[in-house]
């Protein structure tokens, strides 16, 4: 049985849903993210599951017992605010305490606690201090720390490092993982981010107007996306229509030009039109390794990246990224330029409509 | 200096939070509530109803009437509102090129400058109205000389005129600069000017064409609640001598009954007309002018 | 606040020619005339006999007179009370407006009605109360006719301590709720949904977070209640024509006439009054540094 099940969860305000048809079952331990763009009800899940709102339809189960029908302070989750929500009128210390005296644990196991906490998120010297007094990527360790302190069944994360600067997001998530993966604690984890979510995830749901899109690990998510939102959505995509060509033998017709595809294409006939994506990355010259599909195309622009040069080329009517590791001593063509690009059959992505 | 009432006074709640899914038990609040307004509402529900009762037994105007029409009514409150306007008047034209400059050219006066207008609340106008007569009623000599500079401020009724419009500005100072001062930083007027310079506009065009208009909103509810201040005002009018409207509503309190109520009844609508002009010229920033 | 590793580089703004300080001389000039001159002369008067000597008589005075020392406990405790029972009860108002739950238009009305109130001090003040709770007043009347309740003969007596407690409420009450309504606002949401969800009651909630987040601000806010109380004037004048002899009043008849013969002692009991309203607003001040550091 599943430590986290979300049954049938909907959210419906007078003229719309917020969510709709949410089930997921989520293993103990697991890391898992909602991802998505504002609005797409990822919030307002993590919410019922913390108790800030009810649903409208559904169950919510941990360790198999029903608990929408408890009030937030009977959960035993612990949730980490985007706005880290630290109670400005306490120290570090008062703060990360304060679960633990609510529920009149014994003072010194809860200075035991506090300091054990403080450590875990390496800030040992800052017990003393209040919150105005810390940075905002100390400020989210606290309300990490304050949240972990209760010994919470599943923490709650909702946008914890949106708040903040590029490079502390970076190395925060890091470690906000390894804490988690310590602990053994099962975490939900809201982001609009799609690196943040594939980066620590260990299954990502990504939701789109209040509906589920697709569940999977960051791997699946990523190479083999479902529909067309989730392709967009995860990772820089090139999008583009085509239609079939010859269905048994996988071939598809775009702008005068043949492609072969490795996927399924669903019973779909000669002459049907069909949305197809290829990654950036898997498209290349063809004159460093040639591959199933050979396309014309011309340079269009060229953009450094640092480690990636993204190169954008004209096939037909269509503008396709392609992106290649920086290499000092290759020689980039020229805008303007006529040149062959190629790719494999299954980097040619069937996209669902 | 800290700020002080204006921007920790309240705004209507703009822009609604997210829906609460628990209602904080209203119940309490209701109570609460209703003992405020019965509180607020009660003696201005009681002035009105004496100040229809002049004639026995009649619900008329009676009071209103007689009210209005004693010239001494019309005269005395005629003179509150052109001592407030010079009060307005004079009090923008020091205070806005004051507040520019200060933002422009001289941000370390900054903090005296608020320190001073934070000053006429802790010299409530008795206490300045005190020291104004004993200044200004002995005559200004040049110093070891029996050479008389000025005369006496108070033996003239310019003078005297002077006295209170200084001292009205002085009781309206911290709205006024108060109100001028968050205009202009809502406007940011330092950005305006450098961007008007850059388009070549010169000091007049400036002021007259980007400054003012913007701090048009800004200056109107200084102006209105100065308004406000100024014609209910009895301290200094009344020992400074002026025939103003506040100490003759005082001395007809002595001798009538009914007519005054009617003068304090329209007082408050008066009041009130001009706190909501300035919620609706400002979207809600209201401001208080605190005991008399 | 960001933690960015280069440092941001200061950019260097030269300082003020003396000449920049021309442009608000006519500002200074005007705080010269009207504000500083005739301040000083109240504080160097209080510290001159009528020859024109220095003396600290009158500052002693202040204390060694009875009825000086009487006015000013009297304006002390008028303020005291008016601050207490202003403050709390404007408070619960705005309590009620704000996390209270009541609708928007409520709060929208009260608060325009509070500007209103608040600026409703004076003579108008005055008569208004003394229709509603006069011996001829609304309000007795109600309680006399159809409550059979006769205040006057229990012992009220609107032209009191009381009756101008009373009265004083009524700028009292709306300036608090004009100070702590945005205050209240202030209370974060978040804060309450993270005690909630660390297991905090609603009660636990208010009095471990909400109430000590609030306190800087109530505790200014009444001392801001306090000076405005102590410093009034016309209101108690014509409410009670000068029978009530709060600090205001002696030094009002003092201006009008130099009852006591001695200058020096009425300048010494307006610096006192002004000793006090700096000392309530240097508390105020401190208590909001202390709340808007909290804030940040």
């Amino acid at each position: 049985m599943a430590f986290l099940t979300l049954s049938n969860i909907s959210k419906r305000f007078a003229n719309f849903a917020a969510v709709e048809d949410f089930n997921l079952d989520v293993e103990k331990g697991e890391f898992v993210s909602f991802l998505g763009p504002s609005g797409c009800g990822k919030t307002t899940t993590l919410r019922m599951i913390a108790g800030f709102e009810m649903p409208t339809t559904g169950n919510i189960a941990i360790e198999g017992l029903d608990v929408v029908n408890k009030s937030p302070n009977q959960r035993n989750v612990g949730m980490v605010f985007q706005a880290y929500a630290l109670f400005p009128n306490m120290t570090v210390a008062q703060n990360i305490g304060f679960g633990l005296r609510i529920r009149k644990e014994p003072e010194a196991e809860v200075k035991q606690r506090v300091n054990e906490m403080l450590s875990l998120i390496h800030l040992e010297e800052k017990g003393d201090s209040y919150p105005y007094q810390l940075s905002g990527g100390q400020q989210q360790r606290v309300a990490l720390g304050r949240a972990l302190a209760i010994r919470p069944k599943v923490l709650l994360l909702d946008e914890p490092l949106s708040a903040l600067d590029a490079k502390i997001r970076v190395s925060l998530r890091a470690e906000i993982r390894a804490i988690q993966r310590k602990l053994g604690i099962t975490a939900i984890y809201v982001t609009h981010d799609q690196e943040e979510a594939l980066s620590i995830s260990d299954r990502i749901v990504v939701m789109h107007e209040g509906k589920i899109e697709q569940v999977g690990t960051p791997f699946q998510i990523y190479n083999f996306p479902e529909t067309a939102f989730v392709a967009s959505f995860v990772g820089t995509l090139n999008t583009i229509s085509a239609e079939v060509a010859d269905p048994a033998r996988n071939l598809l017709r775009m702008d005068g030009m043949e492609l072969e595809t490795a996927d399924d294409l669903n019973g779909r006939q000669k002459g049907d039109k069909v949305n197809i994506a290829i990654r950036p990355e898997r498209l290349n010259f063809v004159s460093v390794e040639r591959k199933a599909n050979v396309l014309d195309c011309t340079i269009e622009n060229i953009t450094f990246l640092g480690s990636v040069v993204r190169i954008q080329v004209k096939i037909g009517d269509a503008k396709f990224n392609m992106d290649t590791f920086n290499n000092p001593f290759l020689e980039l063509p020229k805008l303007g330029d006529k040149d062959q690009v190629t790719c494999s059959k299954e980097a040619v992505l069937v996209l669902g409509d | 200096m800290t700020d002080f009432l204006s921007t920790h006074l309240a705004k209507p709640a703009a822009g609604s939070k997210a829906k609460d899914t628990k209602t904080s038990r209203p119940l309490w609040s209701w109570v609460w509530f209703i003992l405020g307004a019965l509180y607020f509402v009660l003696p201005l529900l009681a002035t009105l109803e004496f100040s229809l009762s002049m004639e026995r037994d009649v619900i008329g105007f009676k009071a209103y009437e007689m009210a209005f029409s004693d010239n001494k009514f019309w005269q005395t409150f005629g003179y509150s509102v052109f001592l407030a306007v010079m009060t307005i008047i004079v009090s923008i034209i020091l205070i806005v090129p004051t507040a520019y400059w200060i933002r422009l050219r001289l941000p370390e006066a900054r903090r005296i400058v608020e320190f001073i207008t934070l000053l006429p609340f802790v010299i409530p106008a008795i206490i300045l109205v005190f020291g104004l007569i004993r200044v200004y009623s002995s005559p200004f000599d040049v110093p070891f000389t029996e050479i008389t500079l000025i005369p006496p401020l108070t033996n003239y009724k310019f003078g005297t005129n002077v006295l209170i419009v200084g001292g009205y500005m002085v009781l309206a100072l911290p709205y006024m600069y108060r109100s001028v001062d968050t205009g202009m930083r809502t406007v940011d007027v330092r950005t305006l000017t450098e961007a008007a310079q850059s388009l070549g506009a010169n000091w007049f065009t400036i002021i007259a064409r980007v400054i003012l208009p913007n701090v048009r909103t800004a200056l109107l509810s200084g102006a209105l609640l100065t308004f406000a201040i100024v014609v209910g005002e009895v301290v200094l009018a009344s020992f400074l001598g002026i025939q103003a409207f506040g100490p003759y509503l005082f001395l007809l309190g002595q001798h009538r009954a009914y007519e005054p109520a009617a003068l304090t009844f329209t007082t408050f609508l008066l009041t009130w007309a001009a706190m909501g002009l300035i919620q609706l010229i400002t979207g809600g920033q209201s401001q208080a002018a605190g005991a008399h | 606040m960001t933690e960015t590793a280069l440092p941001v580089p200061k950019m260097k703004t030269p300082r003020s020619s003396y000449k920049s300080w021309i442009g608000v001389a006519p500002f200074f000039l005007f705080a010269i005339l009207f504000l500083f001159l005739p301040s000083l002369r109240l504080f160097v008067g209080s510290f001159t006999t009528e020859a024109g000597d220095f003396t600290l008589a009158n500052v002693t005075e202040l204390i060694t007179q009875k009825y000086i020392l009487d006015a000013y406990l009297l304006s002390i405790k008028i303020s005291a009370v008016t601050a207490l029972g202003g403050g709390i009860l404007g408070f619960l108002l705005a309590y009620s407006v704000t996390v209270g739950g009541l609708p928007k238009s409520l709060r929208s009305a009260l608060i325009t009605f509070s500007g209103v109130a608040s600026n409703f001090a004076g003579v108008p003040l005055a008569f208004a109360f003394v229709a509603t709770l006069g011996r001829t007043g609304f309000i007795t009347a109600v309680l006399k006719d159809v409550f059979g309740i006769n205040i006057y003969s229990a012992g009220f007596n609107l032209y009191s301590f009381t009756g101008l407690c009373l009265t004083y409420m009524y700028f009292q009450f709306p300036l608090m709720v004009l100070i702590m309504a945005p205050a209240l606002d202030g209370l974060k949401r978040e804060w309450r949904e993270a005690a909630e969800n660390l297991g905090a009651s609603s009660f636990q909630y208010w009095t471990r977070v909400a109430m000590p987040v609030l306190l800087p601000s109530i505790l200014g806010a009444m001392i801001l209640l306090f000076g405005n109380a102590f410093g009034a004037y016309a209101t108690a004048y014509a409410l009670t024509g000068g029978r009530l002899p709060i600090i205001t009043i002696q030094i009002g008849a003092q201006v009008r006439g130099d009852v006591l013969h001695n200058p020096g002692l009425g300048n010494a009991m307006a610096m006192g009054m002004v000793f006090i309203m700096a000392i309530s607003l240097a508390g105020y001040s401190w208590l909001q540094g202390k709340t808007e550091r909290w804030l940040k």
